[in-house]
């Protein structure tokens, strides 16, 4: 009577041992490894510094290894997602991008090679809250008085089909913002065209504009996602369903910023290491002294919360992905 | 004010420490530089792990200087083998390299490593200069000022494509202008004439075609040709000091234009969004259009290699003030730079004028001093490097032709990019066989992207009303101006045709 008691007990005894020893047969994958690790944009600019701090600490804990980053731009993050999502699931290729490509997803846009389910969430950095802004020049002090404005103001975004630009549009168009959108504007020429006063205002991540608030150039009226208490979140200002809805998608996608993930199927083990490396390298004293230099906040999430978190917000009513499709129409000119 | 600005300059050069920082800088900076592909941007990223240590003057220094002299060094394969290292060299390109041809790739060289080192140093004085007026100064160029400013260097193209080569010109030109189509409209979101491509979507990358345009076509009629660049053999021709400091000697003596498309640089630079080979190509333009020769250009007029190479160091100065002072990174370079900029504990911003403004001063004598650094140690080497157009092209073609591919692919990481190079350079090749003028297309690519997006932005803002602007009024007045300008010389060029074949051997 002893066997078939054993072999439960045996199992049990075994599944103990691996857990902990699946992450060490990882980390001892990637000694003498190379890692490759995608940037989807350019040298400069937040992803590319998260990337660099990122890969820098994950090496450090993925002893022996390698981890090289390389820049794939274009395609607002398309190309260098389509190529990580391409990449051989053997842990050696992860990235970084725009957790904006939801959107692109929801609506099955074009140059979409991927899938955000499947893919193998190692973990994010912080969470990039959104912001609306008004150009301090602008007579617009509170929410309250800028949605009774009775003419239009500029608002900037990037290009169409940017992210910046899907959600101002859905934005303006549910809630009736008194909002005229301006496309086009990428990098920092939002911010110097508020300071010629061309442009009014923008629906932006709260990182890249706290230097322009602080140098008195602007001011926020409300606030999507994020811990600061300062300004009013968005949710709690408006009152309808559908607008509700919209906020939490936007929230959703803030809350997962600056993220690293692989391509769907990497082998847990490697999986592991790769998530226990991230966790370390979040960890680490010194990479939070260094983001905090350069004022990037660090707030970080491991693997599965990820993968459940991005389901949740790929899981979208069929009115707000028309909504999403509709926004993302060309204008009438 | 007098006192923060000399007691900056003493701090700097009897610091020992900053400045070995500072020599060190500037050899990466040329050496970077020196390389097709790798752009300034990165190099700042690269180098930014390494300033953590460093106290804020040193860091901001280090950088700074890194970042300024990187533009030096790109003008010598421009020169001596029509490599351009990216848009703003391509100017550079085109008189410096039929000099070299001609044997006078010491005198090219002389004069724009010279004119880069005083634009540079003009271009700090400009900075300088410009402190308690930018304000109101980058403020007043908006969208509908871009889009009439890149009109007005489309306008160049008249000049630049040569006596009876006008509508040659037009239609390279036009080309440049179509290709610069390619890519995602910003307004309507359609991806055009990209196919399924995404690497189409961000349009045809500058280097890309800069490269394909000019090196490529140079190569293939080399080695057809054989011997070697320089057509003469080197016991006629060498390459010695005095032809250097004959070069040198140019920059003086061009001084009028040197101030000018010093100051127009450092003004554009000041600007953000235009970019640095804006600034290039429209000096460019500007020293062809004022010329009394005009039709030298093209064949190794020595105003054609100064007048860029200033232009593209002036910019520098005037790219760092947005930074510095509105927190607002006037280039990607820059943004790059503010980021370490924070790590070094410097915050950017208008405060930067009363709290802070020892450091300003410290990094405007940065700029002087790095590119004083960077002129003299490029002069003292260019007499061995210059004797390299003179080595057999069976050996220089394809060290050149693998190092424009490697450049090309590493610029932006992606391996299409070389059929387009291949595509590009294809058409290249014809123009120069043809002899038809090649500037034009890249001023209609790189203008044309500009003139665009501007255009749209102007027209969602103010409709067609934004002509009424003051400012554009003048540029409208500008643009009109240089047209009937073009029209007269072409006209009066007509009658009396054969007048200016003063120049000699242009190939």
């Amino acid at each position: 009577m002893t066997k078939p008691l054993a072999l439960p007990l045996i199992g049990a005894a075994l599944a103990a041992l691996t857990a902990p020893a699946f992450a060490q047969d990882g980390a001892a994958f990637y000694k003498g490894k190379t890692v490759t690790y995608i940037v989807a944009t350019a040298p400069g600019g937040g992803y590319d510094t998260y990337g660099r701090l990122v890969s820098e600490f994950m090496q450090k804990y993925l002893p022996g290894s390698t981890i090289v980053v390389r820049n794939m731009p274009g395609a607002g993050h398309l190309v260098g997602t389509n190529a990580i999502y391409a990449s051989k699931p053997d842990g050696l290729t992860i990235g970084s991008f725009n957790t904006g490509l939801i959107y692109n997803q929801l609506i099955n846009a074009e140059g979409v090679r991927f899938d955000l389910s499947k893919m193998s969430w190692i973990g994010k950095a912080a969470t990039d809250a959104r912001v609306i802004v008004v150009a301090s020049q602008s007579p617009v002090k509170t929410w309250a008085e800028f949605v009774g404005l009775k003419e239009p103001i500029n608002f900037a975004t990037a290009g169409l089909g940017s992210a910046s630009y899907v959600e101002t549009v859905m934005l303006t168009n549910v809630m009736k913002l008194p909002v005229r959108v301006q496309t086009g504007y990428n990098g920092t020429d939002d911010q110097l065209a508020m300071r010629r006063g061309e442009i009014v205002g923008s629906i932006a991540s709260r990182s890249s504009y706290d230097q322009f608030i602080k140098n008195g150039f602007g001011r926020y009226i409300a606030q999507v996602g994020g811990q600061e208490k300062d300004i009013p979140q968005l949710s709690s200002l408006v009152t309808d369903a559908k607008a509700k809805e919209l906020i939490a998608l936007i929230e959703s996608t803030g809350e997962i910023a600056r993220l690293t993930a692989g391509p769907a199927g990497i082998p847990a083990s490697q999986l592991n290491a790769l998530r226990a490396a991230y966790k370390q390298a979040m960890d680490d004293k010194e990479l939070q002294a260094r983001a905090e230099k350069l004022e990037r906040p660090v707030e970080p999430l491991i693997g599965d919360d990820i993968a459940k978190m991005i389901n949740a917000a790929l899981k979208q009513s069929p009115e707000t992905v028309t909504l999403l499709k509709e926004s993302l129409q060309k204008p009438k000119s | 004010m007098i006192e923060v600005m000399f007691g900056s300059l003493a701090g700097l050069l009897t610091n020992g420490h900053t400045m070995g920082l500072m020599l060190l800088a500037v050899m990466i900076g040329l050496v970077v530089g020196a390389t097709p592909g790798i752009g300034g941007r990165l190099s700042i990223a690269l180098a930014i792990p390494f300033i953590y240590g460093m106290d804020m003057t040193q860091g901001a220094v280090f950088l700074l200087t890194m970042h300024a002299v990187n533009g030096t060094s790109g003008q010598i394969s421009s020169i001596m083998f029509g490599v351009p290292g990216d848009g703003d060299d391509a100017a550079t390109t085109v008189d410096g390299y039929p000099m070299a041809k001609k044997g006078e790739a010491g005198r090219a060289l002389g004069a724009s490593i010279t004119a880069s080192g005083v634009g540079g140093i003009i271009g700090a004085v400009v900075f300088a200069v410009m402190i308690p007026v930018l304000e109101p100064v980058v403020l007043a160029f908006s969208p509908a000022e871009f889009f009439l400013l890149a009109v007005l260097g489309i306008t160049f193209i008249a000049f630049l494509a040569g006596k009876g080569q006008i509508f040659k010109g037009i239609i390279v030109g036009l080309f440049g202008m179509m290709l610069s189509t390619v890519g995602m409209d910003p307004q309507t979101g359609t991806a055009r004439f990209s196919g399924d491509y995404l690497f189409l979507w961000d349009g045809i990358s500058t280097v890309t075609a800069v490269l394909a345009v000019f090196a490529i076509p140079e190569m293939i009629a080399l080695g057809a040709r054989g011997g070697s660049i320089a057509m003469m053999s080197s016991q006629n021709v060498t390459v010695s000091y005095r032809q250097l400091f004959q070069g040198v000697l140019e920059v003086p003596r061009h001084w009028w234009l040197v101030i000018r498309t010093s100051i127009i640089g450092a003004c554009i630079g000041m600007i953000p969004g235009l970019g640095g080979s804006a600034a290039a190509w429209l000096c460019y333009g500007h020293a062809v259009q004022t010329s009394k020769t005009p039709e030298r250009f093209g064949h190794g007029a020595v105003e054609g290699v100064i007048a860029p190479e200033t232009a593209s160091n002036a910019k520098e100065g005037g790219s760092l003030l947005p930074t510095l002072f509105f927190g607002i990174p006037g280039s990607s370079g820059m943004a790059v730079m503010m980021g370490a900029f924070l790590i070094l504990g410097i915050q950017p911003g208008p405060a930067m004028m009363t709290s802070n403004l020892p450091l300003v001063w410290t990094l405007i004598w940065a700029l002087v001093v790095g590119n004083l650094i960077a002129v003299t140690f490029l002069l003292f080497i260019t007499r061995w490097v210059a004797l390299l157009t003179f080595v057999n092209v069976s050996m220089l073609v394809p060290f050149i032709l693998t190092l424009v591919m490697v450049g090309v692919y590493s610029s932006e990481g992606q391996w299409e990019n070389l059929i387009v190079l291949l595509a590009i350079a294809a058409i290249g090749w014809g123009l120069q066989r043809y002899d038809w003028p090649r500037a034009p297309f890249v001023i209609g690519l790189v203008l044309g992207k500009i003139a665009e997006e501007s255009l749209h932005k102007a027209l969602g803002l103010w409709g067609m009303s934004f002509f009424w602007r003051p400012l554009s009024l003048v540029l409208i007045a500008l643009i009109c101006a240089t047209i009937a300008y073009a029209v007269y010389a072409n006209v009066k060029g007509k009658t009396v045709m054969p007048a200016g074949a003063g120049s000699g051997a242009g190939s």
